[in-house]
C-alpha cells in the first residue's frame, strides 16, 4: 500500500470539501448584502476571497506535488484531476460572489424592489442547494445524485430568466436603467454558480466512470 | 518482417506445479506490449513460451498454442532453433561474452545461425545492428576492444544487436532495463519506440510507469490465491489500464494498492 500518498490524496479531498464550505460562506454573505443593503458586509465578502483563494492554491500546489512525485494512475489519476477542475469550478464560484458584492455596493443607494429581492432569493437558495448536491455526490461517488443537478439548474436558469423579465417591465426609468443592468448581472452570477455546480457533478461521474461526458448539450 | 503473436489457451508446468492457466491475448504487430504483474505471476515464463525457451527446462510441459503471423511455433514440423531466430531475446542482466570482442559479440549470433562468407558482408550487418541499437556512435572506434569494458547500458544495447542481427520478427524483453541507471534506462526506452517500427515487442517489467512510458497495449497478470498459477486478468490499450481498467485486480495493482 502507498499509504503516504493515500493520506495526501484523502487530504487534498477533504481540502476541496472545506474549500465548497467557504464558497457557501461566501455565497450566503453577498446575498445577504444584496438583501439588506449591507456595504460592510459585501466588503468583508469581498476580503473573504482571499481566503478562498488561498484554499484555491494550496489545493493547485498539493496536485501539483502529487503528479511530481506520486504520478498517480487509474483511480487515483482520476480523482487528482477532478480535484483539479472541481477546485478550479469552486474558485469562480467565489468570484462570482465577489462580482455581487461589489455590484452590492454601487447599488445601495437604490431601495431593493420586492420581487427582485426575493427572485434572487430564490436563485441563492437553489445555488447553494446545487452546491452542496453537487460535493456531496463527489464525496458519495454517486453519479445519479450528481444527474439530479442538471434538473436543479434548469430551476436556476428558470428563475434567471424571471429576474430578467422582471428587470425589463420595470420600464424605461433612466434612475432605474443603471440599477436594472447591474441586477441582471447579479442574477447572471447566480446562473452561473449553478453551471459550475453541474460541471462539478460531471467530474464526480468521470470519477466513477472514467468517461468524461457532458449532462447536457450547451451548444445549443 | 514484424508479425502479430497470438497466444491461445496458454497453460505452463513446473513439474506438477502450474505455473500459467490458460492465457490468450494477441499481440499485435508493429507495437510494444508490456506484461505487468507481480513476483511469481508467470510472466516470464509467458514469453520463455513464446520462443520455446520453457522446453529447455527439465521437467516442463506446456499446454496451447502460440502462433507467429498465423504459424504455431509448437507445429510438429517446427524446428525450435528457427522460432528462436524468428523471435530474439534480451534479458534483464546484459550478458555479452565479456572477453570476446564488441565486433565478434554481434556477429556470434550470425554465425550461429548460419550467416557466413566473405567478411565484408558481416561487416555490413554488425554496423547495421549496432546502428538500429543506438551503439554504433560510441564503439565505431574500438569494434575489436572487448565487450566487457563497455558500461551496463551499452552492454544492455549490444545485447539488443546481437538479437536483432539476425533480423528476428519479434523481440522478447525480460526487464531489459531493471539493472540499469536511469540514463541507461531512457535510452533502451527510447530504442524500443524506435525499434517497434520493425518489430514486435514484447517487454515484461515490474517497473509499472516504464510500462505506462512505452508500451501501446499492456497485459496484467497475477496469481489469484496463494499457490494458484498465474492468469491474465486484463489485457487493454495501455492509456485504459493506467487511466480505467476494468477489472477491481488491475486497478488495486497500477495503483499500488496491492497486498
Amino acid at each position: 500500500m502507498r499509504l503516504t500518498f493515500q493520506q495526501e490524496l484523502q487530504q487534498l479531498e477533504a481540502s476541496l470539501q472545506e474549500e465548497s464550505c467557504l464558497v457557501l460562506r461566501a455565497l450566503r454573505g453577498c446575498l445577504n448584502a444584496l438583501e439588506q443593503h449591507d456595504v460592510e458586509l459585501a466588503d468583508e465578502v469581498v476580503v473573504f476571497d482571499d481566503e478562498i483563494d488561498a484554499a484555491y492554491l494550496s489545493i493547485e500546489e498539493g496536485i501539483q506535488s502529487l503528479l511530481a512525485r506520486q504520478t498517480p494512475v487509474a483511480i487515483d489519476l482520476r480523482l487528482v484531476l477532478a480535484i483539479l477542475h472541481d477546485n478550479l469550478h469552486l474558485e469562480r464560484m467565489a468570484d462570482y460572489c465577489v462580482t455581487i458584492a461589489k455590484l452590492t455596493k454601487l447599488v445601495h443607494e437604490v431601495t431593493p424592489d420586492e420581487t427582485l429581492i426575493a427572485g434572487f432569493d430564490e436563485m441563492g437558495a437553489r445555488a447553494e442547494e446545487m452546491i452542496r448536491v453537487a460535493m456531496q455526490s463527489f464525496a458519495d461517488r454517486n453519479v445519479e445524485s450528481a444527474e439530479t443537478l442538471v434538473e436543479l439548474d434548469e430551476l436556476i436558469d428558470n428563475a434567471n430568466r424571471r429576474v430578467v423579465q422582471h428587470i425589463l417591465s420595470l420600464g424605461s426609468d433612466p434612475n432605474l436603467r443603471e440599477w436594472g443592468l447591474r441586477m441582471i448581472l447579479v442574477s447572471r452570477c447566480l446562473e452561473r454558480i449553478g453551471d459550475h455546480a453541474v460541471d462539478i457533478g460531471e467530474q464526480s461521474a468521470y470519477l466513477v466512470t472514467g468517461e468524461f461526458r457532458e449532462f447536457t448539450d450547451a451548444s445549443h | 518482417m514484424a508479425v502479430e503473436v497470438k497466444l491461445e489457451g496458454l497453460s505452463a508446468w513446473f513439474g506438477s506445479n502450474q505455473v500459467l492457466d490458460d492465457i490468450s491475448f494477441t499481440v499485435p504487430a508493429q507495437s510494444v506490449t508490456a506484461i505487468i504483474g507481480p513476483s511469481g505471476s508467470g510472466k516470464s515464463t509467458l514469453i520463455r513460451l513464446v520462443n520455446r525457451m520453457h522446453e529447455i527446462l527439465p521437467r516442463t510441459r506446456h499446454e496451447g498454442h502460440v502462433f507467429l503471423g498465423g504459424e504455431d511455433v509448437y507445429g510438429d514440423d517446427v524446428d525450435p532453433v528457427d522460432v528462436r531466430r524468428r523471435v530474439g531475446m534480451v534479458f534483464q542482466r546484459p550478458n555479452p561474452f565479456p572477453t570476446m570482442s564488441i565486433y565478434d559479440n554481434v556477429a556470434a549470433g550470425l554465425k550461429l545461425n548460419g550467416v557466413r562468407g566473405k567478411r565484408s558482408g558481416m561487416d555490413g550487418l554488425v554496423e547495421e545492428s549496432l546502428k538500429a541499437a543506438g551503439l554504433w556512435g560510441e564503439v565505431r572506434n574500438r569494434l575489436k576492444a572487448p565487450a566487457g569494458g563497455l558500461s551496463g547500458g551499452q552492454q544492455q544495447r549490444l545485447c539488443i544487436a546481437r538479437a536483432i542481427a539476425v533480423r528476428p520478427e519479434v523481440l522478447l524483453m525480460d526487464e531489459p532495463a531493471s539493472a540499469l541507471d536511469p540514463q541507461s534506462t531512457l535510452r533502451i526506452e527510447d530504442l524500443m519506440a524506435e525499434l517497434k517500427q520493425r518489430y514486435t515487442i514484447v517487454i515484461v517489467t515490474h517497473n509499472m510507469q516504464q510500462a505506462a512510458r512505452i508500451a501501446d497495449w499492456t497485459a496484467f497478470m497475477t496469481v489469484t490465491e496463494e499457490g494458484a498459477p498465474g492468469r491474465l486478468i486484463e489485457f487493454d490499450q495501455t492509456n485504459t489500464i493506467f487511466t480505467h481498467p476494468k477489472d477491481d485486480r488491475t486497478q488495486a495493482y497500477v495503483t499500488g494498492r496491492f497486498g
